[in-house]
């Protein structure tokens, strides 16, 4: 256990919490774009790096739609489940904010032929761990179990595909459940406040503007006929990915797929999709929000970003690296170390399938303006945008990433989490290994343009946090 | 296990065993510890640094020396010539860009029996990230201006931990649970402001030393390469010689009140925690207890969250978890729940850790939980980085490493009766000692029941976590 002098990790995390709301993938987005790969910079003189083995994968897709994906590994003796929606926050209907997520809740209720909890029964209680997270475009069930457990996951997740009844008390209790994650998440820590109202100022129309929490209201406003409906609308064959790595025999995994999954029908209708097209930010702006408790004040830019799948999407994900990936980084190195204006900076390119949102961020050292501090994140962008960019940064930043993917492939979670965001943000599995080549390709002059096309010449949304007046 | 499904649950197929790669180990002429773990699968290496020395030896009224002795291992080391390159000082901003340039980030640990350094690489970039590891071990220049510039971070660190309900509610119940002892201390703004550049030279020039250090190295390396890799960079690291620091064997000393209100007015949630004590590092029911604190708390499914969150939905989780010392432990369950919640969640609580010592675990109950243990410490197994802490942790603990191989076995041993009279014997209600931060006027009635009798209310101007009864001491006294 850390003493608590390491105080400062702690308001890291806690960042970290506020950014992603927790169930939202960390490090999100920023994946490879489909389109041509940018020119390989010029320089030749990088220590030789390692390259990252391609995933071996397998893929099919039955008749009634579902994908998929699997990659046989035996590194250990467990499997891994996963299947993940193409529905998520953005998916909430009217008036009905953090349904998506809520509904993520439900999945773990009865089904015509499974107990409440029953998954808890196939996983946790046999040595495995299951757990699902909500994000804005999608909605992830993931299972971990010991490999002879494979087939009743299989089952497992056919039956609650196909067959969820929620009652009224699961309803009523679950509900409660999600509004207390909502305040232990937004209310209860210091940041929480800040980070679940960023979406509504960065987005104007699309429906990322409503965090994937939601709020009180719309969670109390919702009923057991939205659970039924949300089921039918979207938990079908034809809008699901089934994910399966690590130990398995692939014509056994192939034959229980088809006796398990087969057999579910997908409706006729189409999925409904959102197609709200994020208009152009015209104007800069700038506004002040107040908490109760506000231990240091905090300062958040916010530009608009390009969706996953943009050309611009590796340069922005190498952007993001140079600025606040580690204690070298230039945010820290500047704001936090050398001037010592912040307690922790960063930046994040959080890029969703339909639009994106370039966030920079400070929590204020004591006896620092939130004007001289946005002033200095600016500065810092700016420099990084304009002034020559020392090969050797770049060397570390390539490295940084590349050490990271291999830190991801080591366990069957690590590797179906890779696949699943390639194949819900780009539209194929193989992009998981091509992002791996596309980071490496990107250059200074690629970062440089990027930030001019999206931070500079852009205009920005200013989010001045500080303690209420008393 | 028992069925638990409806029509065509299949049946699982025969399992397949978990395997404990080998740990070779030795030791260097000046008594450092080098393990290897290989691993061989993918091109990465985890290495960590470590000293058998923590926060328990922090000098008595100096809480917090360990800690920033660790923090400032980063923030520059002197680095040895090698291969006909001069020497140099490199400073805090060079440092992290080497760390960060060979891929992993720098994680400095600190706990309470070891602090340390560590880093996943590549395995290429291995040497040279041993080499910088070694140095700031070895050399770091704990310079006087990094001490203030770190002092500055952790003091509005704290300014955040403040307003956080759940981290100020751990670091009263450690107060509360463990008082005055080793284990209770708590380094708030007053002892960060007290740390001297005497202290943290002082704690390296008597710990940093090779007797009491251990390399580990999990992933692609074999041990022949370690071998050498440690003799190059670490066995010319002269031994004291003196005699090894003592490991304080202080048991618990809880403060009388058995709960402690604190008043946190705007606050967005109650944190609610509940102490009662667990065993020593050496004793054998030690097992026994990790098995009963999986009962009660050790999962989504056990005990505590099945009342607090499955059925009552009170709270978006609750669970136990606990800390061992030689002299003794101290198991702590934890939740968090609307203000008006504080009351019943307690009451929650306190029932379900007196129910462990009426109602044994059932057969499928208890299968289910020891069969998460067994889950939790094979994925473990799965990274290199979760392999080298494991082998680390049994070091600092001065367990074999053989160990770890009958863990799984001693896990599936213990028996229902076991877990009852473990609860029996060491849950006395008596040594309960309670945490609520909460907004105290917002949770209104709930608590009324639960504060009887003796608790004690503080509110934060009141409460001075330097104090063994967590009260300051009243103006010009």
């Amino acid at each position: 256990m850390g003493l608590p002098l390491m105080a400062r990790r702690r308001v890291l995390a806690g960042f970290g919490v506020g950014m992603g709301l927790g169930w939202v993938p960390t490090g999100a987005a920023a994946p490879a774009g489909p389109a041509s790969a940018p020119p390989a910079s010029a320089q030749t003189t990088r220590v030789p790096t390692l390259s990252v083995a391609p995933m071996p994968l397998r893929q099919r897709r039955l008749a009634n739609g579902l994908q998929v994906v699997s990659v046989p590994s035996a590194l250990a003796a467990m499997v891994s489940v996963q299947v993940w929606y193409r529905v998520g926050g953005k998916d909430d209907p009217p008036g009905r904010s953090g349904f998506a997520h809520l509904f993520e809740h439900m999945m773990f209720k009865r089904t015509r032929h499974m107990a409440n909890e029953m998954f808890d029964r196939l996983t946790e209680d046999v040595g495995g761990q299951n757990n699902a997270f909500t994000a804005e475009d999608m909605t992830v069930y993931q299972n971990e179990v010991p490999s002879n457990h494979l087939e009743r996951l299989l089952w497992a997740e056919a039956e609650r595909m196909a067959n969820l009844q929620v009652d009224q008390v699961n309803f009523d209790s679950e509900r409660k459940v999600v509004l207390e994650e909502l305040r232990e998440r937004v209310l209860a820590d210091p940041y929480g406040r800040l980070f679940n109202a960023l979406p509504q100022q960065g987005f104007a129309l699309h429906p990322y503007r409503h965090p994937v929490i939601g709020n009180e209201q719309d969670l109390m406003a919702a009923t057991l006929d939205d659970v039924q409906r949300f089921h039918a609308t979207y938990y079908r064959p034809d809008n699901a990915v089934l994910i399966v790595v690590g130990d398995f025999d692939p014509p056994q995994l192939d034959a229980w797929v088809d006796r398990h999954f087969d057999p579910l029908v997908a409706p006729a209708t189409p999925v409904p999709r959102v197609n709200i097209r994020e208009p152009r930010r015209s104007a800069a702006r700038q506004l002040t929000l107040t908490a109760p408790n506000v231990p240091l004040p905090a300062v958040a830019l916010l530009w608009q970003g390009p969706p996953a799948s943009h050309a611009d999407a590796p340069a922005l994900q190498v952007a993001q690296a140079m600025l606040s990936n580690g204690d070298s980084s230039r945010l820290n190195e500047a704001l936090v170390y050398r001037q010592q204006s912040a307690q922790a900076a960063g930046f994040s390119a959080d890029l969703y399938a339909d639009a994106g949102l370039l966030l920079a961020y400070a929590i204020a050292a004591s006896g620092q303006s939130l004007n001289r501090l946005a002033g200095r994140l600016r500065a810092e962008i700016q420099r990084l945008a304009t002034a020559p960019v020392p090969e050797a940064e770049l060397d570390k930043v390539r490295t940084q990433l590349l050490t990271s993917t291999l830190l991801g492939r080591q366990t069957a979670q690590g590797q179906a989490d890779a696949i699943g965001r390639a194949v819900l943000l780009h539209g194929d599995a193989r992009a998981a290994d091509r992002q791996v080549a596309r980071l490496q390709a990107v250059s200074a002059d690629d970062v440089q343009h990027v930030l001019r096309r999206h931070v500079l010449g852009a205009p920005a949304v200013t989010v001045n946090y500080q303690q209420a007046p008393a | 296990m028992t069925e638990v499904g409806g029509a065509g649950l299949p049946e699982p197929q025969a399992p397949r065993p978990l395997s404990l790669p080998a740990m070779p180990q030795h030791r260097l002429g000046n008594g450092l510890t080098v393990i290897t773990v290989p691993r061989t699968t993918l091109p990465l290496v985890s290495v960590t640094l470590l000293l058998r020395v923590g926060a328990a030896i922090d000098p008595p009224g100096r809480p917090g020396v360990a800690a920033m002795t660790v923090t400032l291992l980063s923030k520059g080391a002197r680095r040895r010539g090698r291969g006909g390159r001069p020497g140099l000082d490199m400073g805090a901003s060079a440092l992290a860009r080497e760390a960060e340039g060979l891929g992993g980030a720098l994680n400095s640990f600190s706990g309470w029996r070891s602090v340390g350094v560590g880093m996943t690489v590549t395995s290429p970039r291995l040497p040279a990230a041993l080499a910088l590891l070694a140095d700031m071990l070895r050399t770091p220049l704990l310079a006087a201006d990094e001490l203030e510039r770190a002092r500055a971070q952790a003091l509005d660190g704290w300014r955040v931990t403040v307003s956080s309900p759940s981290d100020l509610a751990g670091l009263l119940m450690r107060r509360a649970f463990w008082g005055d002892s080793a284990y209770g201390a708590v380094a708030p703004a007053a002892a960060l402001k007290r740390l001297r550049l005497d202290d943290v030279r002082q704690f390296h020039a008597r710990h940093a030393r090779p007797e009491v250090a251990a390399l580990v190295l999990a992933g692609d390396i074999s041990p022949e390469h370690a071998a050498l890799l440690a003799q190059q960079l670490l066995g010319d690291w002269p031994a004291q010689g003196a005699l090894l620091p003592e490991v304080p064997a202080t048991p618990p000393k809880p403060i009388a009140a058995p709960l402690v209100l604190l008043d946190m007015p705007g606050s967005g949630q109650a944190s609610v925690l509940l102490a009662a004590p667990f065993v020593a590092s050496d004793a054998p029911d030690r097992v026994v207890g990790l098995v009963a604190n999986a009962v009660l708390g050790g999962g989504y499914s056990a005990r505590l969250n099945h009342a607090v969150r499955i059925q009552r939905g009170l709270s978006y989780g609750a669970f136990s978890d606990v800390e061992v010392f030689p002299a003794g432990g101290m198991l702590v369950a934890r939740a968090q729940t609307q203000h008006a919640g504080a009351g019943e969640l307690l009451h929650l609580m306190r029932t379900e850790l007196s129910q462990m010592a009426v109602t044994p675990p059932s057969a499928a109950e208890l299968g289910a939980r020891q069969a998460a243990l067994v889950g939790s410490f094979a994925r473990q197994l799965e990274t290199t980085g979760g392999l080298a802490q494991l082998v680390a942790n049994q070091w600092t603990q001065g367990r074999p490493l053989a160990a770890l191989a009958q863990h799984v076995g001693q896990l599936l041993a213990v028996s229902p009766d076991d877990v009852q009279r473990f609860a029996q014997t060491h849950w006395a209600p008596e040594r309960w000692r309670a945490v609520v931060a909460a907004d105290l006027t917002a949770a209104g009635d709930s608590l009324s029941m639960a504060a009887r009798p003796q608790a004690l209310r503080l509110d934060l101007a009141q409460l001075d976590l330097e104090q063994p009864g967590l009260l300051a001491k009243p103006p010009g006294s």
